[in-house]
């Protein structure tokens, strides 16, 4: 999968008639962006799944 | 008795009893009338897009006013009565019929007035009055179902308002679009959608109060 | 013992589109340029909030057949979960909006029928909140939901359809299907889709659970 977006990103910086953000990913600050989105949302879910399992326990 | 026959002894005896005291027709009746006059003593000349909107809003009070009414003002002792005598689906139709005949009347008049004090030029007038007579009729149908509901929950008006609000402004949002493409008077055929939605709803919410009031008759 | 499967799978759906939703490309349109993107964030969020508005009737309906006090409590805290999310895709689609059309709140019947759909539920826990006998507010509030659920249905999916909208899909405009979703796209935009419906329906059931034990403990004192 990883390779699949490393090729998608090539032909992606290869055509730029319509200004996109082709900077920020071929310098690859587009990870730092994804890494951030990554975590916040991976701390989201293990919070959602601590709070489940509390309320197991007290519903016990 | 059966349902028809109900509906039809509900009716009349509605009627009757607004006939002897007419104080909800002739207070509503003034309500309009007034409003009318203070929109006009603030607007004096109004473009066709305030104007038609103006109308709406006007009528749109007078419906809450009106039918908020038809269900609280009930004393506890005919609510009683109606319960022995009636099915609960006798009694919310013939509030529907009832209310549907007191806005159209209401409406009409409205209409009539309203275009005296302003002058306006409606490009196609039956297709108008057909939209006012749709809104009238829409106004009824939720209006009823809703008052309905106020009346169980706490016997007040803001209550009503703040019910009905959300649930009236997608008819009212369709209502005005008709009667923009009747002042304009762009051709029928441009208008047949919003009256299919029209009565589509209004069929709709027909037949929900009809499945939903004896619930909300029973205790 | 609750099946906790689908709640991984929701987990990783939404990882999945979080991080492809970024990386995978997309096809370039003018104004829009990258925040196209957005389609994978903020679409899902009225995808949810519609399903959980769904659930909240269907618990209606039961309630008024059954009777049941639980039946009756899904259904209002569906409505809660629901409300979070309706506003967040009003923010999010204001914020986008902003960028992309000019402004925060451009006249568009979508936004308009949203903000509408929005208050309608505000006044359902009004309404519950003017009853204090308990199965007298279940029920009338149940009636409410489900008079009210067709409005929304004509606000949310015949109305914009019968005039102009910005938004693709109405006005004439062809829908998604048709119209700048390639097939990329779809591939990262349905996951996100059922993954956002799943994690709303999980935030009601937790939400539901707690209710569950507050009530036990109000009737313990």
């Amino acid at each position: 999968m990883f390779s699949f977006f490393i090729i998608s990103l090539g032909v992606f910086a290869q055509e730029g008639k319509i200004e996109m953000a082709d900077e920020l990913r071929s310098s690859g600050k587009i990870y730092v962006v994804v890494a951030v989105m990554t975590l916040l949302f991976v701390s989201f879910i293990v919070y959602l799944f601590t709070i489940d399992k509390r309320l197991k326990k007290i519903e016990k | 008795m059966n349902l028809i026959t109900q509906v039809r002894f509900l009716l009349k005896k509605e009627i009757l009893l607004e006939w002897r005291s007419k104080y909800a027709f002739n207070g509503i009746l003034l309500y309009v009338i007034s409003t009318v006059f203070v929109c006009y003593l603030s607007f004096k000349t109004t473009p066709p897009l305030v104007w038609n909107a103006l109308f709406w809003i006007i009528l749109l009070f007078a419906a809450i006013n009106a039918i908020a009414k038809s269900f609280i003002q009930e004393s506890k002792g005919r609510l009683l009565y109606y319960y022995q005598i009636a099915s609960p689906q006798a009694i919310i139709i013939a509030k529907i019929i009832y209310n549907i005949l007191l806005m159209i009347l209401m409406a009409t008049i409205a209409l009539v007035f309203y275009s005296i004090v302003f002058q306006n030029n409606v490009g196609d007038v039956p297709l108008y009055f057909v939209a006012v007579l749709l809104g009238a009729i829409s106004f009824s149908t939720v209006f009823t179902m809703i008052s309905a509901i106020a009346a169980k929950a706490s016997n007040n008006g803001t209550l009503m308002a703040i019910l009905s609000f959300p649930v009236i402004i997608p008819l009212l949002m369709l209502i005005i679009k008709l009667s923009k493409n009747a002042m304009d008077g762009l051709d029928r055929s441009v208008s047949l959608d919003e009256i299919g939605v029209l009565c589509a709803i209004n069929l709709i919410v027909i037949v929900i109060s009809l499945l939903l009031f004896p619930y909300l008759w029973r205790d | 013992m609750y099946k906790n499967w689908w709640k991984i799978l929701a987990s990783i759906l939404v990882l999945y589109t979080v991080i492809g939703g970024l990386l995978i490309q997309v096809p370039e349109l003018p104004i829009l340029h990258e925040s196209i993107r957005n389609l994978y964030f903020h679409v899902p969020m009225w995808f949810a909030m519609i399903v959980v508005y769904l659930v909240s009737v269907i618990y209606s309906i039961k309630y008024l057949n059954s009777g049941n006090e639980n039946h009756d409590l899904i259904a209002v805290e569906s409505v809660n979960t629901g409300i979070v999310f309706g506003f967040i895709g009003l923010a999010s689609g204001m914020i986008w909006a902003n960028y992309t059309w000019g402004s925060p709140w451009p006249n568009d019947p979508k936004l308009n029928s949203a903000a509408i759909s929005t208050l309608m539920y505000l006044a359902y826990i009004v309404l519950r909140s003017s009853i204090e006998e308990e199965q007298k507010r279940a029920k009338i509030s149940a009636i409410y939901n489900i008079f009210a659920f067709p409005a929304m249905v004509v606000l949310l999916f015949i109305l914009p359809r019968l005039t102009d909208s910005l938004h693709p899909g109405n006005g004439g405009n062809p829908g998604f299907g048709t119209y700048d979703l390639d097939r990329n796209m779809r591939f990262v935009f349905y996951p996100a889709v059922l993954g956002w419906i799943l994690i709303s329906v999980w935030i009601m059931t937790i939400r539901y659970r707690i209710r569950l034990i507050e009530n036990k403990q109000n009737q313990i004192d």
